[in-house]
């Protein structure tokens, strides 16, 4: 636990440059007098939430708070659970490999902690990120579940492994035929090679008991496939076998409405129907009875709302598309915009959204935490204010779907990682001056500069004690000395 | 009186001799006779760069074999008969300087074979250029070890040589081969084939790493007697024992935050392997806190400065690694994209740029030294060690000043004075 907190705090630190030694924040936290949104469960009018050791211990009217916690008073504000985003290749390299099957790579080699597009997600309240290469691939790489803040990829990991990818919209500068004809062939040779690879550990075992192979290739495969252990399968086969046994989750990318049925096909062809999730773009929402019958979540592009010409009339129609996944009853979940410029990026604006189309309150806020926790399996951990669960928590002004509401501070793991009064690089945006360089512009010996990460509020409530108690105590020694 | 009339002519001797080496001529007995008899340097100042950091005004360094054999005040220290004696009163006497990242000491054109994404068998010891045109150039910067390392056009592009740069074979100027292992962690190897990104650059090196650990695994098992048959041997993977075993370090081609972190976490974490990371440029500095506890070196450099455009701020490499705790800190040229012979003009940016003086020395002398394992030979002027020298007419970090003799293996391969080259 220790080292987790400290990494959290140096990362916080890392554009400054220096890793001053900086308290270690408190295991109990408890977040008195706001009104609680669990997403899960009845609203909380005025609650407290305990958190202990980075879980939610406690969350109700009236808790019993532990005599060691740190209560922070947040009355007047709102809590809810740190949003979701499902699907997002931002926080790698480059998007997509050049090569068009790489189910032996995976995003943990690609992953840069320092990408801006984690310090934005933090502050915009995200507290958890699938990373997924690109939608430019046939069958991509193992995608991760990452918390927005850490030094590197381990320390920021909720869930390594989480799913292996497949585009079914083609490849660029490819064509669905070709796209499938690989699909085809990559299971095929994953027979090809099962079987093979069955047949040489059969041969093996009776190599090694010096007996003569007396069975025919089927039985000898038959045998052999009972030999074939884990660590047997090499690293372009090893995900796929899991994927095609039960052991393994996919992530599908339809681009349009004709993608949608080859996606089911897909992955009901090769044995992984009931572990796939399906992003769609909005134009599938023509193919809503497909996914609905797959019984599976969908994660939707983050474009809402689609227009579309009709070719006779030339009139424009207007499609809400959550709305037609929440009138077919379909469980999905929203996408934030990728365009940093337009307020799709906020994903509590994207709920909002829904609720102006006439959808209710409840589903909104649902598509942005416990849906995405779904689809992408870490329900069991996040996506709630639930006892039990990791504390991913978000302080909000005030309601999360009006849009004058800000994100005033992130918990994760029950430790404070964002903190809005603190955000130095949202106050030179706001054109205001930033209050870390004002006061250090008075402390001439320090060499900060703004801090790139927002500071972790332990940390800069720590610092800020030490320069408020310096002066009076100063004064209080020397008013004793006589 | 008499016997310095004959220090003098023995001097002339030894100068011959010492010039004779320098212009590739060959030496003959008055060579032989110059090491029989040692040297002695009187110099202002010598900065000795040992443990203690001394430095000893009005000195005197002997040398005998091609070593350093005392060092200390010039009161304490009697010169023996038949030393020629270099009387350089009120110069600066500083350890060779060493750079630890250099592709001048061969050919220049066998940088990079860009057959594999990895090329794990390649030795730029096939390479090596004795007292070619840049060398000559470098020593006369005081340059007196550098690692020919091979190219970062692919992931993995062989073993490295450490060279002196004075000497007519390859016998003569090589100090190690391998002296190092050559990684490309990302930021070249990407223009490969029509393009990689990290996930398979990263994939790629590790599975090479993995089949030369499984290799040497291998080897140990034999050679503890666990497995009656010998391994194959195999070319390609058997230089590799010996990075396992830590005797030299992998020089990792790595900056950027992201990229500089995985060098860390993969060669260094996870594969034990020495690591040095060369250059580290642009935020890569912001991994110093993950080298806690580690004995990970940067070779900082050629470029000293970044632009943070999302701060608007000017940031100096080697200052912010200091600043970030890494003090294991040295700067390199990267020659010849800055020239060998601007080695001490690096670590004068790197101060500019807010790093420390005395820091910046050190980083370009003993640290670099330590970062290539001989620090037992090189980067420092104590008794038993190379007699590797700069004569400097000040501080190497004033650009002013300038290296007016260069001695390697106690022999004078370049003197200002016979023919000034700066």
């Amino acid at each position: 636990m220790n080292r987790r907190v400290s990494t959290v705090i140096v990362a916080a630190c890392m554009a400054v440059g220096a890793s001053s030694a900086l308290a270690i924040p408190p295991a109990k936290v408890a977040l008195k007098g706001a009104r609680i949104i669990p997403v899960v469960g009845d609203d909380i009018a005025v609650g407290t939430l305990l958190i202990e050791n980075g879980r939610i211990t406690a969350i109700g009217e009236k808790v019993d708070v532990p005599y060691d916690a740190m209560v922070v008073d947040v009355s007047g504000k709102v809590l809810m659970p740190g949003m979701i985003d499902a699907h997002s290749s931002r926080g790698l390299d480059v998007p997509n490999e050049n090569l068009p099957v790489t189910p032996f790579l995976d995003v943990y080699d690609a992953i840069d902690p320092s990408k801006l597009y984690f310090e934005d997600a933090l502050r915009d309240g995200v507290t958890s990120v699938h990373v997924v290469v690109g939608n430019n691939c046939v069958i991509g790489s193992v995608s991760r579940v990452v918390h927005p803040i850490g030094l590197t990829p381990d320390e920021m990991t909720l869930q390594p492994a989480a799913a292996l990818k497949f585009s079914v919209a083609p490849k660029r500068g490819w064509d669905r035929m070709a796209q499938m004809a690989t699909f085809r062939e990559t299971f095929r040779e994953l027979d090809e090679y099962l079987e093979n690879l069955a047949e040489k550990k059969y041969e093996e075992s009776v190599e090694k008991k010096d007996e003569k192979i007396d069975v025919g290739p089927d039985e000898a495969r038959k045998r052999g496939r009972e030999l074939i252990k884990t660590e047997d399968y090499d690293d372009e086969h090893r995900i796929l076998v899991k994927l095609t046994r039960g052991a393994f989750g996919a992530i599908i990318y339809a681009g349009v409405a004709s993608d949608v049925s080859r996606a089911v096909a897909l992955a009901g062809d090769h044995g992984f129907a009931d572990r796939s999730t399906f992003v769609v773009g909005p134009d599938c929402y023509k193919a809503v009875d497909e996914l609905k019958a797959t019984g599976r979540p969908v994660v939707l592009d983050s474009e809402l709302l689609y227009r579309e010409r009709d070719p006779v009339s030339g009139d424009v129609k207007e499609t809400f598309v959550p709305k037609v996944y929440a009138d077919a009853g379909v469980e999905f979940s929203l996408l934030p915009s990728s365009d940093n410029s337009l307020a799709e990026r906020y994903l509590n604006y994207q709920a909002a959204r829904c609720v102006r189309y006439g959808l209710s309150r409840k589903l909104a806020l649902e598509s942005i935490t416990i849906n995405p926790a779904r689809a992408i399996g870490v329900a069991d951990r996040v996506g709630s204010l639930e006892v039990g669960k990791i504390a991913n928590v978000v302080v909000m002004s005030g309601d999360p779907l009006d849009f004058n509401s800000w994100v005033e501070s992130v918990y994760i793991n029950g430790i404070s990682a964002y903190v809005r009064d603190k955000d130095v690089r949202l106050k030179q945006l706001l054109g205001e001056e930033p209050a870390d360089v004002a006061a250090e512009s008075t402390d001439s010996s320090e060499d900060e500069s703004p801090a790139e990460a927002p500071k972790p509020d332990g940390s800069a409530a720590e610092e800020k004690a030490e320069g408020a108690d310096k002066a009076p105590a100063d004064k209080s020694s020397s008013d004793k000395t006589p | 009186m008499i016997r310095q009339h004959h220090r003098r002519h023995l001097g002339v001797v030894v100068a011959a001799a010492g010039f004779a080496a320098y212009a590739g001529l060959p030496a003959g007995a008055a060579d032989q006779a110059a090491v029989a008899v040692g040297l002695a340097i009187r110099a202002g100042k010598v900065i000795t760069m040992d443990g203690e950091d001394s430095v000893i005004n009005n000195a005197v360094v002997l040398i005998k074999s091609g070593k350093i054999e005392r060092v200390g005040p010039r009161e304490e220290v009697t010169i023996p008969d038949g030393y020629r004696v270099i009387d350089a009163a009120d110069k600066w006497l500083v350890p060779g300087l060493v750079d630890a990242h250099n592709h001048t000491a061969g050919s220049l054109m066998d940088l990079n074979d860009m057959v594999y994404l990895s090329n794990p068998g390649l030795r730029t010891l096939e390479t090596i250029t004795p007292d070619n045109k840049l060398i000559k150039q470098a020593r006369a910067g005081g340059v007196t070890s550098v690692l020919l390392i091979p190219g970062s056009g692919t992931n993995m592009s062989g073993f490295g040589t450490i060279a002196k740069t004075a000497g007519r074979t390859v016998d003569e100027v090589v100090q190690r081969s391998p002296g190092s292992l050559k990684i490309a962690q990302a930021g070249n190897p990407e223009r490969y084939w029509y393009g990689v990104g990290r996930s398979f650059m990263n994939y790629n090196t590790r599975q090479t790493l993995e089949k030369a650990l499984a290799y040497h695994s291998a080897w140990n098992e034999y050679e503890a007697g666990k497995v009656a048959d010998e391994p194959i041997y195999d070319p390609i993977f058997h230089g590799f024992r010996g990075l396992f075993r830590r005797e030299y370090p992998a020089s990792v081609h790595t900056q950027i935050y992201q990229v500089v972190m995985t060098t860390i976490d993969m060669l260094d974490k996870k594969f034990k392997i020495r690591t040095v990371i060369d250059h580290g440029t642009f935020d890569g500095f912001k991994t110093a806190p993950l080298l806690e506890g580690t004995d990970v070196y940067t070779i900082n450099g050629p470029r000293q400065y970044w632009f943070d455009r999302s701060q608007r701020k000017m940031h100096g490499n080697a200052a912010r690694w200091w600043q970030g705790g890494q003090h294991r800190l040295g700067v390199n040229t990267d020659a010849p994209v800055v020239p060998q012979r601007e080695l001490s003009f690096q670590a004068a940016m790197a101060c500019w740029y807010g790093w420390k003086p005395y820091e910046a020395l050190r980083g370009v002398t003993r640290i670099p030294a330590e970062a290539l394992l001989i620090d037992d030979r090189v980067g420092s002027i104590q008794p038993g060690k190379d007699a590797d020298f700069g004569l400097w007419t000040g501080d190497p970090l004033d650009p002013r000043s300038s290296c007016e003799m260069t001695i390697i293996g106690g022999k004078v391969v370049y003197d200002a004075k016979i023919k000034r080259r700066f």
